[in-house]
């Protein structure tokens, strides 16, 4: 048995940095436990994201949160994308490195989506051993997030619990648990989100990720836009249960509003944490169907992991 | 924790085919995903997708892979107008889907960075003559990549006075002088720097876009405080810039600015030393090889 969230601190609660809000984290400095970065928005050799990050990480603690690593992919590990991220891991110096249980392209093309495994011996084998080589060349933790998918593999022999389970197990990597994925795979696949939160082994779960999404009715998509459903804080509050504490952090990356928004959620999932993790236990938790009740909203346009880089558009147009 | 090879046991890269049954899932998904219009629901592709994906009672196995496939063209058309507003703008929504979603055909992505996107639609946009206004799309699209380069170059700290001060008087003649990564030289047939402001105006303001008649420009592109500018030169200036960018030692750079432009020859003898004097004082001279 792994201590719990593998002898990982617990950062509290915070939110996704993204671009609109970097000049005011910077000159403002509001109160938050972490943010996240999204690694790949700072790979570059200068210029204003390096600027930007560098402030933050003079009054923050930062994670960071990749989306271009594709672990499954047929092709082997991008060296230069890995040498690159170890720079950028040197600067920050976060505590852990996660990416996704996913792939990204094949035959020399990057999708940039991340997208959905068959849950198979063969693809374990696979991601177990590029996961130990990516945390043995970064030295530091790394964990894989489980991804939101839209559809499911006929070559599939596993549950997508067991499948992440034996992956971070054998790999020995933690696991960042993304309590929306879980319940927009369910609504999507029709499964149980419960089992999956039962399921998946908790002393593994370094950070949770909490964001909203885009029901289109016949299926959702993880567009990350809007507020955490209530269903999402209910299996939040079940997960917490299950772990103990756990940073967490709360995802907004469409339709990206003001920052004091992001701070009213992160607000809400510190509250219930504290009510959690106070003792307060949670008898009256729908369980047993998957989730059907949410009606459909709104469409889906272009969306992105990490929501948009930072350009040369933003406030400098030449 | 030990360091180690992440390609350990790996073969080398290069035209990458499927070894193995999740190789061959992966490259079909991937192919499907890359069709420019959407899936068809024929039955030899229903076949194909029945066998690897899923049909729930809302979606068939075509349908879960549209939701992908849109998502691809989607998000890339996306990354493109923001990198290219100024290109765009010219030609207008249904000219420039049809010119990006043939460029990702021709260039699909590679890079783990959409910042890298668009890297190649200048040599694309110079390939497809059939554009209209394709000079002036040329043009565009090379300031907007040019843009794009220098937002994110590397932060170089200027040569100092007292550098500049210590440099001996007879080691000027064999100089290298390197430019701050933060430059760019830019001869452009339209002027469309300013032309792309006005994209921005009347994209913002709901007016009509009146496009730029020729007029032949040398631009300096520069970031200074973490911003854009651009600024047209004399040609004799920018002549000596890109002898200098191609290290071109200095009084050898003045004599080929001279000879290549011979009208501008006395300015270039007149004004060499105000030029230097300013691309030093702002920031443009990274530092000097004696």
């Amino acid at each position: 048995m792994s201590a719990a969230r593998l002898g990982l601190p617990d950062l509290g609660v915070g939110v996704g940095l993204r671009v609109p809000h970097y000049r005011y984290v910077v000159e403002q400095k509001p109160a938050m436990d972490f943010f996240e970065i999204i690694s790949e928005n700072f790979m570059v050799d200068g210029g204003r994201p390096r600027h930007h990050l560098a402030r933050v990480l003079e009054q923050y603690r930062v994670v960071q949160h990749g989306v271009s690593l594709g672990i499954a992919g047929p092709e082997p590990l991008d060296r230069e994308y890995l040498a690159r991220l170890k720079r950028l891991v040197r600067e920050v110096k976060p505590p852990w490195l996660s990416d996704h249980f996913c792939w990204c392209g094949a035959g020399g093309a990057h999708l940039h989506d991340l997208l959905p495994i068959p849950y198979t011996r063969q693809a374990i084998a696979r991601v177990v051993e590029r996961a130990k080589q990516v945390q043995d060349f970064l030295e530091l933790p790394f964990a894989l997030e489980n991804t939101s998918s839209y559809l499911e593999f006929e070559s599939s022999t596993l549950s997508e619990w067991e499948f992440i389970g034996e992956i971070a197990e054998r790999a020995n990597i933690g696991i960042l648990f993304d309590l929306n994925n879980v319940y927009v795979s369910a609504y999507n696949h029709g499964f149980d989100p419960y089992e999956f939160v039962e399921c998946v082994p908790h002393e593994r779960i370094v950070q949770i990720h909490l964001a909203g999404h885009t029901n289109l009715g016949d299926y959702i998509i993880d567009t990350h836009r809007g507020h955490v459903i209530d269903e999402v804080w209910n299996l939040y509050r079940r997960t917490l249960e299950l772990t103990g504490p756990v940073s967490t952090l709360i995802e907004w990356d469409d339709e990206i509003p003001s920052f004091d928004v992001l701070v009213a959620e992160a607000e809400k999932a510190r509250t219930i944490r504290q009510r959690v993790l106070g003792g307060e236990r949670l008898e009256a938790i729908a369980r047993g169907a998957p989730p059907r009740s949410a009606a459909p909203r709104e469409d889906a346009h272009g969306w992105q992991q990490g929501g948009p880089r930072e350009t040369a558009h933003d406030g400098s147009t030449p | 924790m030990k360091r180690s090879d992440p390609n350990r046991g790996e073969p080398a890269q290069g035209n990458p085919q499927p070894k193995n049954e999740l190789d061959e899932l992966q490259f079909f998904f991937a192919e499907q995903l890359r069709k420019r219009r959407a899936l068809p629901k024929d039955a030899e592709l229903s076949e194909r997708a029945r066998s690897i994906v899923r049909a729930t009672g809302r979606l068939s196995a075509v349908e879960r892979l549209e939701i992908y496939r849109e998502q691809f063209w989607l998000r890339h058309t996306a990354s493109l107008v923001e990198d290219f507003p100024g290109l765009s703008g010219i030609l207008g929504q249904a000219a420039w889907e049809d010119l990006i979603e043939g460029y990702l055909e021709v260039h699909p992505p590679r890079s783990f960075t959409l910042r890298d996107l668009g890297l190649e639609l200048p040599e694309y946009v110079e390939a497809r003559p059939d554009l209209a206004q394709h000079a002036l799309c040329c043009d565009m699209a090379r300031l907007e990549r040019a843009y794009l380069e220098l937002f994110d170059a590397a932060d170089a700290t200027p040569l100092n006075a007292a550098a500049l001060a210590a440099i001996p008087e007879a080691a000027w003649e064999n100089a290298r002088i390197e430019l701050s990564p933060t430059l760019r030289l830019l001869e452009v047939e339209y002027p469309v720097a300013e032309l792309r402001q006005r994209v921005f105006l009347a994209r913002d303001g709901g007016i009509e876009l009146l496009l730029a008649s020729p007029e032949k420009q040398r631009l300096l592109l520069f970031r200074r405080d973490l911003s854009l500018f651009h600024e047209a030169v004399a040609a004799g200036a920018f002549a000596l810039l890109r002898s200098l960018t191609q290290r071109v030692p200095l009084v050898a750079a003045c004599e080929r600015a001279q000879a290549e432009i011979p009208e501008e020859a006395a300015s270039v003898a007149a004004n060499v030393g105000a030029w230097f004097a300013d691309w030093t004082a702002r920031g443009f001279i990274a530092s000097i090889e004696v």
